[in-house]
């Protein structure tokens, strides 16, 4: 049986949250057995028309048609039934609960049963298994397996449902390089069984690397849909958020102009990396990259003394320190802008003033250690300025900021403490493209001011972007050491290989 | 076998069942009155209401967070069954219609938790210390509940016995109460529910992860409703247990049981944050601190200690499991490394 | 200053209310000086304990062990001054123990990461257990006259000295938690305590002075009311710990942490005794009324701050 030519056909979606706008008319169509990629900014209404799709919000306005069948109004169990599922970014998984049991209950609560039955729990998710050739204990709780897993749960489990369309809400973030290449043959193996699968991503490399056509949003509206092939990088980034970007604008390499060694490692070691040896100038920006569980991160960690290193040295100015604690690095000069903003980087529902002072406090209190307001107020109110973070009143929660707002309060919470040493993991993960560039432009002026910066990212275009040199590291060691001249998009992507 | 076995001492039930045989042990060597029959009867005896009031506290754990209420809603739910028993004149009844009575306000009492907790997303721990001190003042404010008799048919059923022993070398005797026939069978229940429907296993599902549990298509409000509703029936039962091993009903000797119960669960492997938790572990536990609290003068130590031994083996009992997850996350980090 | 915390406004005006209330139906008993003096002293104790639960809940765990590190302390400072004991010792020593109490309380819950909850309840065991011990498990009496009289003295002869004690340290508490670094680490710590790391606060450290912090004023308690009752038990005032609990989160305590203030709580307490006084100049209603008060007045604060706070940050996010 042959339906339609689309898998799916959305027209004029709209939908409103108390008078906020999030989709204006959104159309969306898929063709039957393609790689569809649906990208766009943060906010730009991605997840929302993902929610209309699958039946968990009804839209206020337009038309939805799952393989030539009009739906007025969608149910998560009619999207389900029509053969549509999600693989979330969570992967909805049950952590404390086994294989088997994460693999069987959509299906066995889909099919209204009371009872639990092993052996038909069991076949259930041996089937799901199969269709993917996904070797898993079944037995084993979830939480022990590693993130790839999960996320092959999440797929084989949608599989059992007879999906005939996979949305996959940014399935990378989370994989190493090897894996993110497993789930691309997953992919194209679902692809050639007439599986269609609509991809969500912001990721350029990945975007052009998986999908047959692209669908783009902004601010809740179409701006483009076309084949992949017709899409160039500046076309896409322009598209994402309506600016005209000169990616080498922002970068001038000159050797001559950095200082003295800031900061130097020595055969360093520890838990999850080997052997780093760095020299780090005043003025120079330099890159530490890697897949996911590359020793990247607790690089990072280890010069910010949030890890135990067990081997080798640290120089800080020439002279060997040791980095027990936080405050000891700050003392030192070194800050870091963790990977994690959300849950690392700050304190959600405090205010914007809290949020930038925390680390400086010491400096803003007297002996006794009583804060004087009017400093803490001042020293706030200066970074917001200073740094552009767009906010009305900076005693609002910084959870009421955008993504890259939110970021840049915390680049000024460290700024603050004028660091000889900035350290940013992941600096713009989640940010929008405009941010980004305002980031990566700021980082450039500190650089140029004498600041010496590490940038620890998995993105190849943001170590180019600004980077004067790049480590790279594989599996806890330093596999190549990228100069000015040879870091091209090339020279990375073998390098990380 | 060999599986089984991997997977047993993987369990934190496993450590607590060879702390229990180890603690036995000591204290037949040093008395050599532990395995006696009166004991063991007594032992069991004294497990019975707090190991039912554990049950309300696993499943409250295991789903959405700490239950402090149960002690309140027994008393409470035990004392208007009484009531209702009395004025009813259904004295003559059978034992069973005035459980069932309690068993109703106890449901009304845990739906009103359950309401709170599920409309707004509460700490559980602080509503239910609210509705604690609600149900407190109801039974003691608005009922002034005084201690009172057993209406006929509670009287005789809590003389009824399963089981009568006496100890030949020490002539001290023991009985064990038909109310341990009514925690098996709740047990029984519990186990059949918890793992034999998909309700059951819903329990644990939300507590692992709510938003997954929504998306899989369980109803999670349902059941997180319900469970307060069922821990209010359970409660019920614990409470007229309680009354009819005393063999008379008396309202404020219940507040105050909830925090060891608590202990007891958690040194039985419940974790504090949800999903994971076992009846086994509830009994194990529970028997536990029940041999730390009745056995300790068996060991010749004076019952002024009773208190630092209970404090100690909760502290030690909780900072192992805590040591052991944060051990257990850096094993998963290693793991994820050898993935990469 | 700044715009009044909300929070802190409503509690004000539900004071204030039950004031006026409370004078018109009963203008012969309430309005009396003896009547203010008795409120004064009996809601020093646990009002302190309640400020002790209620640091620990803003640094995002729970104390339930105020009542018995007061009792702890209030037996030991006792027997110290049984026979002829240098009182003044016995107070430092009783304040001291305090102190390694909450510091015990703290290293469990920074250092081995014991969830507060579960922590304290076995040092609230070991606490009673320890007093226990001490005391032979019965009551501490016999206390000198020189020490009892600090509770039957007051200040101008009007303001028992307890209850300056409570001010005092109301008003200590305050200035630590909001104006010093200390507590503003109390506050992030309670909030996120992982972003506190990744911003250089010393979480264990931050953590384990909260606890202390509460054990000290848990000891103050304990000497208040080894004063006021001239005597010290180790099951003393067992109901007060989920008193304390309902005290903090009525003042605005979140019990997630990060959030809520030390007036706010005094003025809880205040409510809370007046509304338990105001109870009991009514013969036929019975004590234990003040429970069911008490039970709804948590719900409805829960209840009243949620509704208020969704529509606080749905405004906040429209205008940033």
């Amino acid at each position: 049986m042959m339906g339609s030519e689309n898998i799916l056909c959305v027209k004029g979606i709209k939908k409103s949250f108390g008078g906020v706008h999030a989709l204006k008319g959104v159309d969306l169509t898929i063709k039957r057995g393609e790689t569809h990629c649906l990208a766009g900014e943060n906010g730009c209404g991605k997840s929302t028309i993902i929610k209309v799709i699958s039946g968990f919000y009804k839209p206020d306005a337009g038309s939805i048609e799952v393989d030539g069948t009009g739906f007025p109004v969608m149910t998560p169990a009619e999207a389900i039934k029509a053969g549509i599922q999600v693989i979330y970014q969570d992967f909805s998984i049950f952590p404390n609960l086994t294989v088997i049991e994460n693999l069987a209950f959509n299906q066995v609560l889909a099919n209204k049963k009371k009872l639990v039955n092993k052996k038909e729990f069991r076949r259930i998710a041996e089937e799901a298994v199969k269709k993917i050739n996904f070797d898993v204990d079944l037995d084993a709780l979830v939480e022990t397996l590693p993130v790839a897993d999960k996320q092959l749960i999440a797929i084989s489990r949608a599989l059992l449902d007879n999906a005939k369309l996979i949305i996959m809400d940014e399935p990378t973030t989370a994989l190493t390089k090897k894996e993110v290449t497993r789930l691309f043959e997953i992919i194209s193996d679902l692809k050639e069984n007439g599986v269609t699968i609509l991809f969500v991503s912001h990721k350029l490399d990945e975007v052009f690397e998986i999908s047959d056509s692209i669908t783009i949003l902004r601010n809740g509206e179409n701006v483009i849909t076309c084949p992949t092939k017709e899409m160039t990088e500046e076309k896409f980034a322009y598209y994402m958020t309506g600016r005209h970007f000169d990616t080498q604008v922002v970068k001038e390499v000159n050797e001559n102009k950095y200082g003295d060694v800031v900061m130097e490692a020595k055969n360093l070691t520890a838990p999850g990396f080997e052997d780093v040896s760095f020299e780090l100038h005043q003025g120079e920006i330099l890159g530490v990259t890697g897949q996911l569980g590359s020793g990247r991160t607790e690089l990072s960690l280890a010069l910010f003394g949030m890890l135990k290193p067990t081997g080798g040295q640290i120089l800080v100015d020439g002279k060997e320190v040791e980095i027990k604690s936080v405050s000891a690095a700050q003392k030192l000069g070194i800050a870091l802008v963790p990977e994690d903003r959300l849950t690392e980087g700050l304190f959600l529902p405090q205010s914007i003033i809290r949020n930038i002072t925390v680390s400086k406090m010491d400096q803003l209190a007297n002996k006794a250690g009583i804060l004087s307001s009017k400093k803490v107020e001042a020293e706030s109110a200066k970074w917001v300025q200073d740094i552009g973070v767009a906010t009305k009143n900076h005693e609002f929660p910084v959870q009421t900021l955008s993504g890259g707002n939110q970021q840049k309060v915390v680049l000024g919470r460290w700024l603050a403490n004028h660091p000889k040493v900035l350290i940013l993991n992941g600096p713009t993960v989640g940010v929008d493209i405009g941010a980004k560039y305002d980031i990566h432009k700021l980082l450039r002026e500190l650089a140029a001011d004498g600041m010496a910066i590490i940038v620890v990212s998995d993105d190849a275009a943001e170590v180019m972007a600004t980077c004067d040199r790049a480590l790279v590291m594989q599996a806890g060691h330093v596999t190549g050491n990228l100069s000015a001249e040879d870091l091209n998009a090339g020279t990375l992507a073998q390098a990380t290989v | 076998m060999n599986k089984f076995f991997k997977k047993m001492v993987k369990q934190t039930e496993f450590y607590v069942f060879l702390i229990i045989v180890v603690l036995s042990l000591v204290i037949q060597a040093r008395s050599g009155l532990f395995f006696a029959n009166n004991n063991i009867v007594d032992l069991l005896r004294s497990m019975i209401v707090p190991s039912i009031y554990a049950i309300c506290a696993l499943l409250a754990f295991v789903s959405t967070g700490p239950d402090v209420s149960f002690p309140l809603i027994a008393a409470l739910s035990s004392y208007l069954a009484l009531i209702v028993t009395n004025k009813m004149g259904l004295d003559g009844a059978p034992w069973i219609i005035t459980f069932i009575i309690g068993i109703l306000f106890g449901c009304i009492m845990g739906a009103l938790n359950g309401i709170i907790i599920v409309r707004y997303k509460f700490p559980s721990l602080i509503v239910t210390l609210g509705t604690s001190s609600i149900f407190s003042g109801i039974l003691l404010g608005a009922f002034e509940a005084e201690r009172m008799d057993l209406p006929a048919n509670l009287a005789a059923f809590g003389k009824a016995s399963l089981i009568t022993v006496k100890n030949a070398k020490t002539g001290l005797g023991s009985t064990l109460p038909m109310t341990f026939a009514i925690m098996i069978v709740i047990y029984i229940i519990a186990y059949l529910v918890l793992n034999k429907t998909v309700v059951g296993r819903g329990v644990y599902a939300i507590g692992g992860d709510e938003i997954s549990a929504e998306r899989a298509g369980f109803n999670v409000k349902g059941i997180r409703f319900g469970i307060f509703v069922v821990n209010g029936g359970i409660a019920a039962v614990a409470g007229l247990c309680y009354a009819v091993m005393s063999m008379r009903y008396l309202p404020t000797e219940y507040a105050g049981g909830e925090m060891i119960v608590i202990a007891a669960i958690i040194l039985g492997g419940t974790r504090m944050t949800g999903g994971i938790g076992t009846l086994k572990g509830c009994l194990l536990g529970t028997l536990l601190l029940t041999m730390v609290s009745n056995s300790l003068i068996l060991l010749g130590i004076s019952v002024y200690w009773q208190k630092v031994f209970i404090g100690a083996i909760i502290i030690i009992g909780t900072a192992i499991s805590a040591i052991q997850s944060h051990a257990g996350a850096k094993v998963k980090t290693r793991l994820k490394k050898e993935a990469a | 200053m700044k715009k009044m915390d909300s929070n802190i406004k409503r509690l004000l005006i539900i004071l204030v209310a039950f004031i006026v209330i409370a004078c018109v139906t009963k203008p012969n008993e309430f309005i009396k000086i003896g009547n203010f003096q008795t409120m004064a002293k009996q809601l020093s104790e646990y009002g302190l304990m309640a400020i002790g639960v209620g640091i620990c809940m803003i640094s995002g765990g729970i104390d339930l062990s105020t009542v018995y590190i007061a009792n702890l302390c209030g037996i030991l400072a006792g027997l110290m001054m049984q026979g002829n004991g240098s009182i003044a010792v016995a107070i430092l020593v009783a304040l001291i123990v305090g102190m390694i109490c909450g510091a015990f309380n703290g290293f469990l819950v920074s250092y081995l990461k014991i969830p507060a909850m579960l922590a304290t309840l076995g040092t609230y065991q070991l606490f009673m257990g320890i007093a226990i011990i001490f005391s032979g498990g019965s009551t501490v009496s016999g206390i000198p006259e020189g020490y009892t009289g600090f509770a039957t003295t007051a200040l101008f002869g009007y303001i028992p000295l307890s209850f300056v004690v409570f001010l005092i340290l109301i008003a200590v508490v305050t200035f630590i938690m909001s104006k010093t670094k200390f507590g503003t680490r109390v506050y992030l710590v309670g909030t996120n305590e992982k972003a506190a790391k990744f911003a250089g606060i010393h979480c264990n450290a931050v953590l384990i002075r909260t606890y202390m912090l509460s054990g000290l004023v848990s000891a103050v308690a304990g000497l208040l009311s080894l004063a006021r009752i001239n005597s010290a038990k180790a099951d003393f005032g067992s109901s007060y710990t989920m008193q304390c609990i309902l005290i903090a989160v009525l003042g605005g305590v979140n019990p997630n942490g990060g959030f809520g203030t030390i007036p706010g709580i005094a003025i809880a307490v205040v409510i809370l005794q007046m509304m338990s006084s105001y109870l009991n100049m009514f013969p036929s209603i019975s004590n234990y009324y003040r429970d069911l008060i008490w039970g709804i007045a948590l719900i409805g604060v829960l209840i009243i701050n949620f509704v208020l706070d969704r529509r606080r940050t749905q405004r906040l996010s429209k205008i940033s």
